[in-house]
């Protein structure tokens, strides 16, 4: 009786554990959002506002950008992928409007 | 001797023509249902399955460019994403919404790639992995393009004027994939004017264009000179697939469609 308890909660401890080692989905729950994700979804959500921002937010924010790559080289395959394009396109963005930002200033 | 010197002149002769024509060979104008439509084989074929056949048309009417080519990661050139099975099955590209789970319009979507391969599994691949296999693309546009407004050129279709009269709904938002954004500030749309003396100025709708992709799609992907003025466009570079070319001749509606670009009124000479 007492092995098949133990059995039981080695089980118990065990399988979310290695559930936990899987690469998360796609669609992961917004509790298991991970910080340097937080981070992406904080700084890439600006895309829309970019015209509005000053030249120093706009380097501010191309810096946190710069920060995110690193963490995200640490990525599995996949996951690195995907984020290295979305961050790439939301740097991309930022700068080309700081650029522009600062030719119009000439 | 004289055989073989004849021969040899024949050949001479008729290989060059024969090279010159294979270069010469004209370009079927795809059919509507073909407009749009995308073959990927970047591992397919080396894991002995038939190339994907993406068709844009039975996406488009469901979700913005935006969603797939910045919020999910495609590529905007065929082939250039590296889409592999084990990326669908952890739930990314294609395993975003086709993961046997997420309902869209009532219907649970089919799962794009998995381990296992029954006979069942090999129906479900050959959804996607069907390049060779007779086509029912045809079928299912004539039913999906029925009510929709009607174009000359391309899918046929008019897709902004479908999404204006609320007959097609593309989603900009995928949930655990986009991200929460503002709704955005509208830049003005401006007029360009050609080189070409005579043919009518290009009046860009920003509007159009950013519903659709956002901004980070075209800039400074496809369009990277900051300052108006700076980059020469041309329609040469164009119909090579660069700036508006990268989805106008591939899947938006095609270059051939001058006046839907060059709408600028003319102004009749001598009037003022």
């Amino acid at each position: 009786m007492k092995s098949a308890i133990l059995f039981f909660a080695i089980l118990t401890v065990a399988i979310p554990w290695c559930a936990g080692q899987n690469a998360p989905s796609a669609n992961s729950s917004a509790t298991d959002v991970e910080e340097w994700q937080k981070q992406f979804d904080q700084v890439c959500s600006k895309t829309q506002d970019a015209m509005t921002f000053s030249a120093e937010e706009l380097k501010s924010l191309i810096q946190k950008c710069d920060a995110l790559e690193p963490q995200i080289q640490k990525l599995d395959e996949t996951r690195k992928k995907v984020f290295l394009r979305r961050l790439e396109q939301c740097r991309g963005l930022y700068t080309y409007v700081l650029e522009s930002k600062e030719k119009d200033k000439k | 001797m004289k055989r073989i010197v004849l021969l040899a002149a024949t050949l001479a002769l008729v290989l060059p023509a024969l090279s010159s024509d294979e270069g010469a060979v004209k370009k079927r104008r795809p059919l509507p249902f073909e407009y749009g439509r995308v073959v990927l084989n970047s591992y397919s074929e080396k894991s002995a399955l038939a190339p994907v056949v993406f068709d844009h048309w039975r996406h488009r009417a469901k979700f913005s460019c935006r969603v797939c080519h910045v919020d999910i990661g495609f590529a905007m050139k065929a082939g250039a994403t590296g889409i592999n099975a084990a990326d669908n099955m952890r739930g990314y590209y294609c395993g975003t919404c086709h993961n046997g789970k997420s309902v869209f319009d009532g219907q649970t979507l089919f799962q794009a790639c998995s381990k296992t391969l029954s006979d069942e599994d090999r129906m479900r691949c050959e959804r996607c992995h069907s390049y060779g296999q007779s086509d029912r693309g045809d079928a299912d546009f004539l039913r999906f393009a029925q009510a929709l407004p009607k174009e000359r050129f391309g899918n046929g279709l008019d897709w902004q004027q479908a999404e204006e009269l609320g007959i097609i709904h593309p989603a900009d938002f995928v949930p655990g994939i986009s991200i929460k954004r503002k709704s955005l500030t509208i830049q003005q749309d401006f007029a360009l004017s050609p080189k070409l003396q005579g043919m009518p100025d290009i009046i860009f709708s920003h509007k159009k264009h950013t519903v659709w992709n956002g901004c980070e799609l075209c800039h400074p992907e496809i369009f990277v000179g900051v300052k108006r003025g700076t980059t020469r466009y041309s329609m040469v570079g164009i119909f090579e697939g660069k700036y508006c070319g990268v989805c106008h001749n591939t899947v938006a509606f095609p270059l051939t469609d001058c006046q839907r670009c060059h709408s600028k009124p003319m102004q009749a000479e001598g009037k003022g």
